[in-house]
């Protein structure tokens, strides 16, 4: 009995530690942010989350929104949906807003921000969170439910309209042939349907999809199958992980196609991992600038991410930029919230709608125009398609392999996409 | 028609070759329960402990890859001696389903100290061979998977020779079979139990480190130990060479599968579902699979 | 059904057939009991929407586990599909009640009742198959099931999901975790004197037979095929009920979040609370609920204090807290391998000699 007294205190301790209520500074904003920095999502939370957590550190520096801090308790949820749902039952009644993270979390706590009126900045940008009034095919209203970035749908309707001009552009014979692979899971169908209509709309032949799983494997059944049905393009839905997988096989059996990849299954770790493979990836950017880039609101941005990298060095992956940009926009909605009516979930709400349009300050050249409206909660409709070149320069950080010219990101087109009636909520 | 008939060749091959990788993780799953009776949960984390050690020799010590793959192995072996002294005896004895629960606790440990030791993303293996691939029948295979495919063939050949031949080989066998006998004719139970999972981790950084070459090395590397089941319960749980069969049978199977489906059925999932609607098949055929020892129950 | 005697004897006096098939052991025992649930349905009046809200979650979980020990420990059987029935039921009553109109009152059981015959399906090759064998069945169930989930729009919404309508009795709704969280009490209350019942009828005694010498049990006449399928029956109906209370109290169903690693949970909550134990189920699935929080809550006491910076933890903390989560199931594995009920019984016997014991 005598080791488990101070066990026992310990875990006492915890349990009341874990009941403690956001301490509410003097006057502070509570809000809430979930993330996943040890869960299977891992690779890409991590910056993103980041990002989350410098932004509000940043505009806490700057001396908060009408005078009050931000007082934000992050929650690392390891995409475990139980702990997502107590950490909201935790905050419920005291936050007035979530910086939330992925599919698991967002579409679990969908029915309880709705009713609670909380609203939920998620990094999960299905096009079934787009709907704000219900009675579109997303088959569910989630006015409180906002995202900085075009949806999945939008993002791979994009990548189809630019295959479409690049089969022109390249003089290709005939009807190109388009194929959707990916897992037979809601995040890499979530667009599926989306881009399959349009590219057949577009004058593609669309191929059946091909299946691989969300983890890494051989995939060389599916490369085959792939070089033999002749496609030209190939939208690879899931995440880095399995996709790098994918682009692995299909080098080494010798397929001929362009990859089209997603926000989260390509990135700057992504192609260090594939190397040579993920050579020629087109894949969609959130931001109008990366961390490369040159835009005068990148000077902000290098300033927070200052907040946890004081020497300047670390690369920030585009997911990073995401983040920042979410923030902002929801600092700007309290800013307004504060000057109507006072910081409240509604309020933070009609705060979304009240810009077109809309840059917050000092992101100009990064964050890109967006518009939230009461009914329509597709902000963004525009993306930035990059593509990589990547040879195989084995080691060495992200930041020393882009100086190297190993890793290069190029913009190659910046696609508008029409804001169709039709197209909400899926 | 050639043109598919070609592509099923190509298939076929694939499946041998990821199938001879996934029998050799099967071979090391039924290694611990022929021994100890210990369905072992954790065999993905050792794949994967396995395959970060490598890459961190490799890296951090720029080390020539043999050089760095053999001091994983002797890593891995003591690293199962450890665990198995430290962790699994003090459950000798107890429900079997307690064991397979701390098996499943200790993945989620081994899990998490590698995240936050070699963090959460993907990492490249350093090019360990001059030509990445190789063409064998048309299809372009890489280095690595001969390389496994011929070390798997020779594991297979390393086992087969032990367990009929050698001392320690049949004391293990012996308490396989029955641990009260085996320890009455003088057979240290603990030093086989011991040297099974030291064995075990061994060869499970093996195929750890061939799927790191291929793939990059990443958290999810662990996965591969899920697959492995229907691979194990196909061949029998207690025969090895169960073990290898049913690993290849489940590497052709799930290539099959693919070819089927993406060419008349299009349903789409069947590469990965496949192996289970076959394993519920045979097993209703052969409750033991292919290759497992029938229970002969004696009132 | 009324236990005869006050207190626990030293030796077995009962004189009839009724006295020994009590739910209760002892007068004291069932007092406890009631005392509890009455402290329970106190509890909203003191704990917020966070302790309600763990509450409701030991709840349903705790009555998909009852299932599950009922399989494993009951029966002896083994499954690593439990999740997928219990995604079943959550996606069967959203089904019901949307779908075909049936009030949400009706449509928990009747969920229960659908996912009973799933259950019942592929407990089929539970027949001819033993131990491990049975376990890869019951995976290859949680892999196909898992997959019809992600495939079937009609039935699951595919990949939006399907929302769920909010308890609601004779038109008075009963939403946010105050008033859910009695429904949530008196399923619990119900599904664990039921599972209680159960095990004192002879079908509960055949499955216990069964666990314990399957050969002998056979040759008096137990039909091993009947009640190897009918243990599957009821798991899935408990699992099946509880998916459905999960569902009403998210108000959403999605097909993420049903995967291995929540069937590896479910075991775990059976194993760690005590295999054959009906009250072990509940305390080990309080211990899997809680252990997450209150290491998260150390963790975050961590963070930032003396011992963080003097060991430079950072961001490993977080890794420190999931790595521990495993270490405390290895760790109380190996010093309780019969878990908590088994664990419960030696306090309770400890004390009942004091200061007597040894």
């Amino acid at each position: 009995m005598q080791l488990t007294r101070p066990l026992a205190g310990a875990l006492l301790s915890g349990v009341l530690a874990s009941m403690t209520p956001l301490t509410a500074a003097a006057q502070g904003i509570p809000i809430g942010h979930l993330t996943d920095f040890s869960g299977p999502t891992a690779d890409v939370g991590g910056p993103y989350g980041q990002g989350v957590a410098d932004t509000i550190a940043y505009i806490n520096r700057q001396g908060g929104i009408a005078g009050r801090k931000l007082d934000h308790e992050t929650v690392d949820y390891s995409y475990q949906v139980p702990r997502a749902i107590s950490a909201y039952k935790n905050w419920s009644g005291r936050v007035v807003a979530i910086q939330g993270w992925g599919t698991a979390d967002t579409e679990a706590l969908v029915g309880f921000i709705t009713k609670d009126k909380i609203p939920y900045y998620s990094a999960s940008y299905a096009a079934t969170l787009t709907d704000p009034v219900g009675g579109s095919k997303a088959d569910k209203a989630t006015p409180y439910n906002f995202f900085y970035g075009p949806s999945y749908s939008d993002a791979a309707r994009g990548m189809v309209q630019w295959a479409a001009d690049d089969w022109k552009k390249r003089g290709g014979q005939g009807k190109p042939r388009y194929v959707h692979m990916g897992a037979n899971h809601p995040y890499p169908n979530s667009p599926k349907a989306a881009a399959e209509e349009y590219a057949r709309q577009l004058g593609f032949e669309v191929l059946p999809p091909i299946q691989f799983a969300l983890t890494p494997g051989d995939y060389t059944a599916q490369c085959l199958t792939l070089r033999q049905s002749g496609a030209n393009y190939a939208y690879l839905g899931n995440t880095a992980g399995s996709n790098i997988s994918v682009l692995k096989s299909c080098q080494t059996v010798g397929v001929q196609v362009q990859f089209l990849g997603n926000v989260w299954g390509m990135d700057e770790n992504a192609m260090k991992a594939a190397g040579s493979a993920a050579n020629n990836v087109v894949y969609p950017v959130r931001t109008s600038a990366i961390w490369t880039g040159n835009a005068p609101g990148l000077a902000m941005v290098k300033e927070i991410s200052r907040i946890s990298d004081p020497s300047g060095n670390a690369y920030r992956a585009s997911h990073y930029l995401a983040a920042v940009c979410s923030t902002l926009y929801m600092k700007e909605a309290m800013e307004w919230a504060a000057a109507n009516g006072g910081i409240t979930g509604e309020n933070i709400r009609r705060g979304m709608y009240a810009r077109t349009n809309w840059v917050p300050k000092g992101t100009e050249g990064v964050c890109k125009p967006s518009t939230w409206t009461a009914t329509d909660h597709r902000s963004l409709l525009q993306l930035d398609l990059y593509r990589a070149e990547v040879k195989d320069a084995g080691e060495g950080s992200i930041a020393a392999l882009i100086a190297k010219g190993a890793i290069q990101m190029k913009p190659i087109a910046t696609i508008d996409l029409p804001r169709r009636k039709e197209w909400l909520g899926w | 028609m050639t043109m598919d008939g070609t592509l099923l060749v190509q298939l076929l091959l694939s499946g041998l070759i990821v199938g001879a990788l996934y029998g050799v993780v099967a071979m090391c799953f039924v290694l611990i329960y022929k021994a100890s009776q210990v369905v072992n949960f954790a065999q993905g984390e050792f794949m994967l402990i396995g395959a970060w050690a490598c890459w961190w020799l490799l890296v951090k010590f720029q080390l020539p890859f043999f050089a760095g793959f053999l001091i994983t192995l002797a890593f891995m072996m003591a690293f199962g001696l450890i665990l198995q002294i430290v962790v699994l005896k003090p459950l000798i004895g107890e429900p079997i389903i307690s064991v397979i629960m701390v098996t499943i606790g200790l993945s989620i440990f081994f899990q998490a100290l590698m995240k936050w030791l070699f963090g959460v993303s993907a990492q490249p293996f350093p090019p360990v061979f001059a030509t990445s691939d190789v063409n064998l029948l048309g299809l372009q295979v890489r280095t690595v998977y001969v390389m496994s495919t011929l070390i798997s063939i020779g594991i297979m050949a390393a086992f087969a020779w032990f367990f009929k031949y050698s001392r320690m080989g049949l004391a293990m066998r012996a308490t396989a079979f029955n641990q009260q006998v085996a320890q009455s004719l003088g057979i240290s139970v603990r030093q086989v139990f011991a040297l099974a999972w030291g064995i075990s981790a061994m060869v499970s950084a093996l195929a750890g480190v061939v799927v790191g070459v291929v793939n990059g090395v990443s958290p999810a590397l662990s996965f591969f130990g899920i697959k492995v089941f229907p691979a194990v319960i196909l061949g029998g749980l207690d025969s090895i060479v169960g073990a290898v069969v049913g690993g290849l049978v489940i590497g052709v199977l799930e290539n099959l599968a693919h070819y089927v489906d993406s060419q008349f059925l299009r349903w789409g999932n069947l590469y990965e579902i496949a192996p289970f609607y076959v394993l519920i098949l045979i097993l209703m055929v052969r409750p033991y699979g292919l290759f497992g020892t029938k229970d002969i129950e004696r009132v | 059904m009324a236990a005869t005697i006050a207190l626990r004897p030293c030796g077995d006096f009962k004189t009839s057939y009724a006295s020994d098939q009590t739910v209760f052991p002892t007068k004291l025992s069932l007092a406890f009991c009631v005392a509890g649930v009455a402290l329970l349905c106190l509890a909203p009046l003191f704990l917020g929407k966070y302790g309600l809200s763990l509450l409701v979650q030991i709840g349903y979980l705790g009555i998909a586990a009852l299932g599950l020990n009922i399989l494993v420990g009951f029966t002896g059987q083994i499954s690593i599909g439990h999740a997928v029935f219990f995604g079943f039921g959550a996606f069967a009553s959203a089904f019901i009640s949307n779908k075909l109109g049936v009030p949400v009152f009706f449509a928990v059981p009747l969920a229960g009742v659908a996912t009973t015959a799933v259950g019942l399906l592929f407990g089929v090759p539970a027949a001819r198959l033993k131990g491990l064998y049975l376990a890869i069945a019951t995976l290859a169930a949680q892999f196909i099931l898992q997959d019809f989930f992600a495939r079937a729009g009609w039935f699951t919404g595919g990949v939006a999901g399907t929302p769920a309508k909010s308890f609601s009795v004779f038109g008075h709704e009963l939403a946010g975790d105050h008033q859910y969280f009695y429904v949530v009490l008196a399923y619990v209350v119900l599904m664990y004197l039921a599972a209680a019942n159960l095990m004192r009828t002879r079908d509960g005694r055949a499955l216990v037979a069964i666990r314990d010498h399957y050969l002998s049990a056979e040759m008096m006449g137990i039909n091993l095929t009947k009640y190897r399928t009918l243990s599957f029956g009821f798991a899935a109906f408990y699992a099946g009920t509880g998916g459905a209370l999960y569902a009403h109290y998210l108000g959403f169903v999605s097909v993420e979040g049903f995967d291995i690693l929540f069937s590896i949970q479910f075991l775990a909550m059976v194993i760690i609370g005590g295999l054959g134990s009906i009250m072990g189920t509940l305390m080990g699935t309080a211990f899997m609920v809680m252990l997450p929080e209150v290491m998260g809550g150390l963790a975050k006491m961590l963070s930032g204090s003396a011992i963080d910076r003097l060991l430079s933890l950072n961001e490993g903390i977080v890794f420190l807290r999931e790595m521990t989560i495993g270490a405390v199931i290895v760790l109380f594995l190996i010093f309780e391998p019969d878990g908590l009920a088994h664990r419960w019984r030696q306090i309770r016997a400890y004390w009942k000699l004091y200061p007597f014991s040894h």
